[in-house]
This record gives structure tokens, sequence and C-alpha cells, in this order.
């Protein structure tokens, strides 16, 4: 059972947005789509560009507004190049109104 | 070797975007024969983009645009040759001949070997501070030439015309803009949208003169000046000319293939010469969807690069992807997709006046064609499909913001 860190409110994260908070010194990227939460890498893996601050979120992908990178948000696949290597993807919970990542 | 059989050696002509993506996806998909990967630059691969942006800039670092580590070659048994000019393709014996007469051996081979920039020749193009882009090396002379307050005059506004402009002008500079067309990425993108761009630039402070063409460069001992077909004489420190390239198909000569309009291929990327297979800016490739196309585009490279590594190894699939495409100027990113070189009509959901809009180039049978954005998310890649399937979609819902194009798709099988 992974231990989960308070980051923020819930509603820092409303319906189809993506914010990125610092864990421990690690970047996290945490999108909401149909009221689900889920956590990922915010760094692109293809030349380390952020993710949450100017990329795309469309459904459960999400685009790097570098280069054109689309990761899904879901699993850290890659969905379109140049990126070769997947998202981190981190558990993320909603308790108490508040935004917990997983660590 | 027979076709269908595994390649025991395989040679990529050109150490580019499309040739580096084409050495890795041959190694990650278990390709272990021997690979001799040969580019006439004396880098390793690395990425054009930022070399109008970010590192013309001074942002960032050579380094940061390698698409590989340096070391990663060596590391995965690549025969790799930077600086090495390839010469001949040998197609009876399948050998390549590269400068000094070396015969490399393959059984299959990829050209790659990209684009250069169109000559321009009017008088006193030699004159120090005369330059243009292409390559790293290209970029760092720009840099150190425009240092310290240098006024640029940019020839040409298509894509690398506008960036360059635009990056300089980011940095301070007084950039003047000769182009022969009425606007900005005319020939790209039509006169409508190419005067949004133009706005854009003519907002941050950018000189303009359209409808107009350098007649020679002058300075005495380097430039100081350009004159215009219409007489304007403008000062100038630095000239960055960027009319247009060509693809680089010097190394296909005795094949009759080496055709100025790039190496033809079919629509799974091989040419008519056995075993041989060509990618990136320099094919011409017979895309199921646009017909006969060649397009100089990052994202090309990097999926006809992945493509062609798998054509190598004996996939039948065409190449289908429907184009993407993007360009940053000072804050605003446009986005393209598909291949019109002309349209019928445009149908605009957003604003062209607020400049925040996406575009769709439909054909005379009212078939999407392609797709254009300036600062608007989401619907250029939301269009792939309906290009890549040839839909006619209504005009109407096109327009609309609040419809999502994904809905305009017809159901498989349809």
């Amino acid at each position: 059972m992974a231990d989960f860190v308070t980051v923020g409110e819930a509603s820092e994260v409303p319906e189809g947005e993506v914010k990125a908070f610092d864990v421990n010194g690690a970047e996290v990227a945490v999108a909401r789509v149909d009221g689900a939460l889920f956590g990922f890498s915010d760094i692109c893996t293809h030349r380390h560009c952020n993710l949450a601050n100017g990329g795309e979120l469309d459904d459960h992908t999400i685009e790097c507004e570098c280069h054109g990178s689309v990761f899904d948000i879901r699993t850290g696949e890659v969905v379109n190049p140049p990126a070769e290597d997947p998202l981190e993807t981190f558990q993320v919970q909603e308790v108490d109104g508040q935004i917990q990542i997983g660590v | 070797m027979s076709e269908g059989e595994t390649p025991r050696s395989i040679v990529i002509v050109g150490a580019s975007l499309a040739g580096a993506t084409a050495a890795g996806v041959l190694r990650n998909e278990g390709y272990d024969g021997s690979l001799t990967l040969i580019g006439a630059e004396p880098d390793p691969p690395y990425e054009r983009p930022p070399l109008s942006k970010e590192f013309l800039r001074g942002e960032i670092a050579f380094e940061d645009t390698l698409v590989r580590p340096a070391t990663w070659y060596e590391e995965h048994g690549i025969d790799a040759r930077f600086g090495t000019l390839a010469t001949q393709l040998d197609a009876r014996d399948r050998e390549l001949v590269i400068a000094g007469g070396e015969r490399i051996p393959y059984d299959a081979l990829l050209v790659a070997t990209g684009g250069r920039n169109r000559s321009f020749e009017v008088d006193g193009v030699e004159l120090p501070g005369v330059l243009d882009l292409r390559t790293h090396r290209d970029a760092l002379r720009i840099r150190e030439a425009a240092a310290d307050g240098a006024r640029i005059v940019c020839v040409g506004m298509g894509y690398i015309g506008a960036e360059v402009a635009a990056s300089l002008r980011s940095t301070g500079h007084d950039v003047t803009v000769v182009e022969i067309f009425e606007t900005t990425l005319y020939r790209i993108l039509g006169a409508e949208i190419g005067r949004v761009v133009e706005g854009i630039h003519r907002d941050h402070g950018v000189q303009m003169h359209f409808n107009d063409s350098v007649e020679r460069f002058e300075g005495d001992g380097r430039l100081e000046r350009v004159i215009t077909s219409s007489g304007k004489r403008i000062d100038a420190d630095v000239a960055v000319v960027g009319v247009g390239t060509e693809p680089v198909v010097e190394v296909m000569a005795g094949t009759g293939l080496d055709e100025g309009g790039g190496i033809p291929v079919d629509a799974t990327l091989r040419t008519a010469v056995p075993g041989v297979v060509a990618a990136g800016d320099v094919a011409r490739h017979d895309h199921p969807v646009f017909g006969p196309t060649r397009v100089e585009h990052y994202d090309n490279a990097i999926k006809m690069g992945e493509h062609a590594a798998r054509v190598l190894l004996g996939s039948q699939d065409a190449f289908d992807d429907p184009h993407w495409f993007w360009s940053d100027q000072y804050d605003s990113k446009i986005e393209t997709a598909g291949f019109a070189p002309t349209w019928n009509r445009m149908v605009v959901r957003g604003s062209l006046e607020e400049r925040s809009f996406c575009a769709f180039l439909l054909d005379d049978g009212g078939v999407l064609r392609s797709t254009v954005s300036l600062d608007w998310k989401r619907d250029v890649r939301r269009s792939f499909e309906l290009i890549r399937r040839r839909v006619a979609p209504d005009p109407a819902a096109l327009a609309d913001p609040e419809v999502d194009l994904r809905k305009l798709l017809p159901e498989e099988g349809e």
C-alpha cells in the first residue's frame, strides 16, 4: 500500500484541467477526466518539457506543446512520437476534498 | 537476399531525424544484423526545429537537440560515419559507394538524405553577413553574426523566414522582411491566413515589404545594405535567406530516380530499386490519401523513419499518416494537418480577427484536405481521421466550436 501525500485542494483540478504538483521533489501532473483524477509525471520523456503548463488535455490523452508527443494519462503509454518512453504514472485519490498522490 | 527474408546488412544514408529514428526502431525491434549510418554532416543526428527558435535565441545547447545521445550509436552496434558523403548507389551489386571510394554492401538500404536550401542567385550573395539556415552550424553563424544589435533582413517569409524573424525580433533586433508574394506564408496557407500571421509580425515591430524581391546585396567587404527590385535600400548587417529547399537526391544518380521533386516511392516507401526505401524530406511519396506528396515536416520524418524501418524488415503496410506540422512564432502557435496545395473552400471556426481559429480547407467535393489552426487547441489533432478517411463534413458543423470533430466521422464500415 502506497503512502499518500496531500498536495492540494480538489477544487484546484476542475473537470478537463491539469495541474502540476511538487511531491517530494518529483513534478507530478494531476488531470481530471469524467470526474476521475489521473496522476503522471509532468515531464515529457522526449525533451523534458512540462506537460501541465502548455500541454493539451483531450479526453485521456495529453499532448506536449513542444514537439507534439502524446501520452495516455491512464497508462503513461506513448500515443504519438517523438517520445519513445512512457510517462511514469502515480496513484491519486481524493479524500475529504484534498488531492493525495501515492509515493 | 530474396524478397521477404530478413536482411543481414542494412545501410542508412542520411544521419537525419528520419535516418536516426529508423536506426532506433531497427534495433528496438530486434534487428541485430549489420547496420551502417552514413551522414554528410559532421555531427550526430539532431533535431532542426530549435535551430530557428530556442537554439537561435541561445536558450538551449546543441546537445539538447540530439536525436539520441552521441554515444548511443556505438553502444547499439551501429557503424556510424558522420562527415561522410555517400556518392553513389550501385543497385546491381547492392553496394553503396562513399567518398574515398569505399564500397559498403547492403541487403536493404534507406535513403534519408533530406533537403538542402535552394541557392539564391543574386549579386552580392557571397558577401559576409549573407547567410541561410539549414544546419546547426548555419544557426551558430547567424547567432554570431547577429550579436550586438545587428540589423536583420529576412529574405522570404515562409516558415523559416517567419520563425527567424520572430526569434531575432524577440532578442531585440531590428528585423525587416522582403517577400516576393503578397503576404507571409502565402504559398503555403494562402492570403487570408497569411495576413493574420503578417499582423502578428507587424504588431511585434517587424518591417515587411511584400510583392518585392532582392535585387542585390551591397557592401564594402561585408553586407551593408539590401537593394530590392522596387528600388528600396535597406541598411542591414545580416541577411538570412529562406527561399525554399530541394531534395538531396544525388546518391540516386544512375538509377533514374534522382528527380528534382524527390525520390519517388510507392505507398509503402519502397523505391523502384529492389531493396531501396526512402523516407523524410527526400521522399516523394505516393500517399494513399493525398497522392504524390513531398513534405518537410518534423513529425513526418519521425513517422516515415519508423515506417521505413519496418519496411526494411519486410512490412508491406502503406504509410498513410495524415501529416502534422507546427510553427512557433512569438507566443503564437500555428498547427497544420493534411496536405492541400490548393483548395476550393475554407471554413473557419473561431475568429481570424481575434487570431484564434481553426480553418478547414475543403476540396471541390467538400472533402477535408487540410486543417490549419492558430492558437486553437485540440481540433487539428481531432481532424486527423476526417482527413485520413476523406470525409466531407457538414461545413456548418465544422464552423461550430461546440461540435466535437470526432463526432463527424462516419461509423466504421459505412
